[in-house]
């Protein structure tokens, strides 16, 4: 049978011996060696393809490429670090068409996400598995608007695999100076919506869920389960309770900031390490601190800071460093100053301390003397 | 039946604690059904959760299967964050391979390694008795 192919080729084409393996020797007419012919590889495994049709299916896609489970070797040397199909062979060479033996605990990275993340995956404290675990990730960002917007954009970039967006609100012309997610055509529009616009054009890879209502203690306790991580870019202390609180109960770790004038505030709150109401234990009286609508922001600053949520969620995720729980960062604009404080879970603390009083969601407008924002903007945005 | 036998067993647990916490994977060449060689392979992956048989070496091994008279018998490979059995990705990239045996090593419990063998065919997964599931 072998002589009889033999004669079928041409006179002026080299006979090559290709190894088939046992998955494919039930393709090739139950052979362990074909003896075919072609001056390159390419043309071994066109004849080849058109002698056992079966085989050339497991051997080309369906664009005509060879899959990347599928080695070619001529003598012991894989193809690709020779001219891959346009690697001449000659008369007895030795092919072997094999196709790789793989698994795993989750999917693989593609070749386009390894040189979409190569900066990362470089890095030792990242590595191929760091960036399945951003992949993996599923962070909430609490608000579309100053820092949200920056926090989400470096979480996209850095392939978080889920960002859902909680934000009721449409882009006003007044947000454009410092809302990086929204763009001039975007005046108008939901704000959820340019937010997974922008995102998706940055990467497509990432899931963008869109929570388009305020948060409210309905249904905060739906949302912020769903999620590893929550980034509270929450712009009125109403608001700003009632994550703390709901993080808390659900038991995720919230990375929160917040923004006025020249002056920023970051830090990390783990369950049982300390809380907002640690920090704060009490709003302010309503009218008391102005809001960004009422006393301005540098618009920078919200990308200075947001930027600093999106490294805690990062390293949060990645288990790398030293976090800013129990941490306040102070960041002075003006001055360019970063100073942090030490800070330690009150063990009076209504919500996270040895005797709590706050054991489910409050009434979080009555309690700061100020509606969640809804059609009316109580809080500016940040 | 995939009989494993105390040493087959006992040589695959210490590859999967040496690769930890990356996954280990190996080849198990037998006769008549029999494993007869357990063949430490490199993960190419070098991963925590990905296992890649290095190619070559499974040229190699596909090589000396066909001079010493051996059947390629089974692939092995480590889950050490879950349970000893065929992920998704397992299982669609098992499609190449049909006839061998799948054998996972689960160190989830590091005291107490858990091993079972698989079928893989179309997609669909058969356990097979190893023998000794007493000692498992």
């Amino acid at each position: 049978m072998v002589a009889r192919k033999s004669e079928m080729l041409g006179r002026n084409e080299m006979p090559v011996t290709v190894y088939i393996p046992t998955p494919f020797r039930k393709l090739a007419g139950n052979q362990t060696h074909v003896k075919t012919a072609g001056e390159t590889v390419g043309e071994v495994l066109d004849t080849l393809g058109a002698q056992f049709p079966a085989l050339r299916q497991m051997i080309y896609d369906e664009n005509g490429q060879i899959p990347g489970h599928i080695n070619i070797y001529v003598n012991n040397q894989e193809i690709h670090s020779l001219q891959g199909k346009e690697t001449p062979v000659k008369d007895g060479d030795e092919m072997a068409v094999i196709p790789a033996i793989a698994g795993g605990q989750v999917g693989a990275l593609t070749p386009e996400q390894v040189e979409r993340y190569s900066r990362h995956i470089i890095m030792p404290q990242v590595g191929p598995s760091g960036q399945r675990k951003l992949m993996e990730a599923k962070v909430l960002i609490i608000g579309a608007g100053g820092l949200g917007g920056p926090a989400a954009l470096y979480l996209a970039l850095a392939g978080v695999g889920t960002i859902g967006i909680v934000d009721f609100d449409t882009v006003d012309l007044s947000n454009l100076q410092r809302q990086v997610l929204h763009q001039n055509a975007d005046v108008g529009k939901r704000k959820t919506v340019s937010a997974k616009e922008t995102i998706n054009a940055y990467n497509p890879d990432v899931d963008v869920v869109l929570h388009e209502t305020p948060l409210t203690s309905d249904n905060a306790m739906e949302i912020i389960p769903q999620y590893d991580i929550i980034v509270n870019g929450a712009d009125n202390f109403t608001t700003r309770y009632l994550v703390n609180d709901a993080a808390y109960f659900a038991g995720k770790t919230l990375v929160d900031a917040s923004i006025l004038l020249f002056d920023g505030q970051a830090t990390v709150f783990v369950p049982g390490q300390g809380c907002y109401r640690c920090l704060f234990p009490a709003p302010p009286p309503p009218g008391m601190v102005p809001s960004c609508a009422e006393a301005g922001v540098l618009g920078a600053l919200t990308g200075v800071m947001g930027s600093i949520q999106a490294t805690e969620v990062i390293k949060q995720i990645l288990g790398i460093g030293q976090s800013l729980v129990s941490r306040l960062l102070i960041v002075d604009a003006l001055g360019m100053e970063f100073r942090v404080v030490k800070l330690r879970r009150d063990p009076k603390c209504p919500l996270c301390g040895d005797n709590p009083t706050v054991t489910e969601l409050i009434d979080y407008e009555g309690f700061c003397g100020a509606p969640f924002p809804g059609e009316h903007v109580v809080g500016a945005q940040s | 039946m995939l009989p494993l036998g105390d040493d087959v067993r006992g040589q695959m647990i210490a590859h999967a604690r040496e690769q930890f916490p990356k996954e280990c994977c190996g080849l198990l060449a037998g006769v008549g059904g029999k494993p007869v060689k357990v063949i430490r392979a490199t993960n190419s992956e070098d991963s925590e959760f990905r296992y890649r048989v290095d190619d070559r070496e499974l040229l190699r091994f596909l090589q000396d299967c066909d001079d010493n008279g051996w059947d390629f018998l089974a692939v092995y490979h480590s889950h050490t964050r879950s349970e000893a059995y065929p992920s998704p990705t397992d299982v669609r990239l098992a499609g190449n391979w049909p006839d061998p045996y799948y054998v996972l090593v689960s160190l989830v419990d590091q005291d107490d390694p858990v091993v079972r063998a698989f079928r893989i065919t179309d997609g669909e997964i058969s356990e097979v008795p190893t023998g000794d599931e007493a000692s498992a």
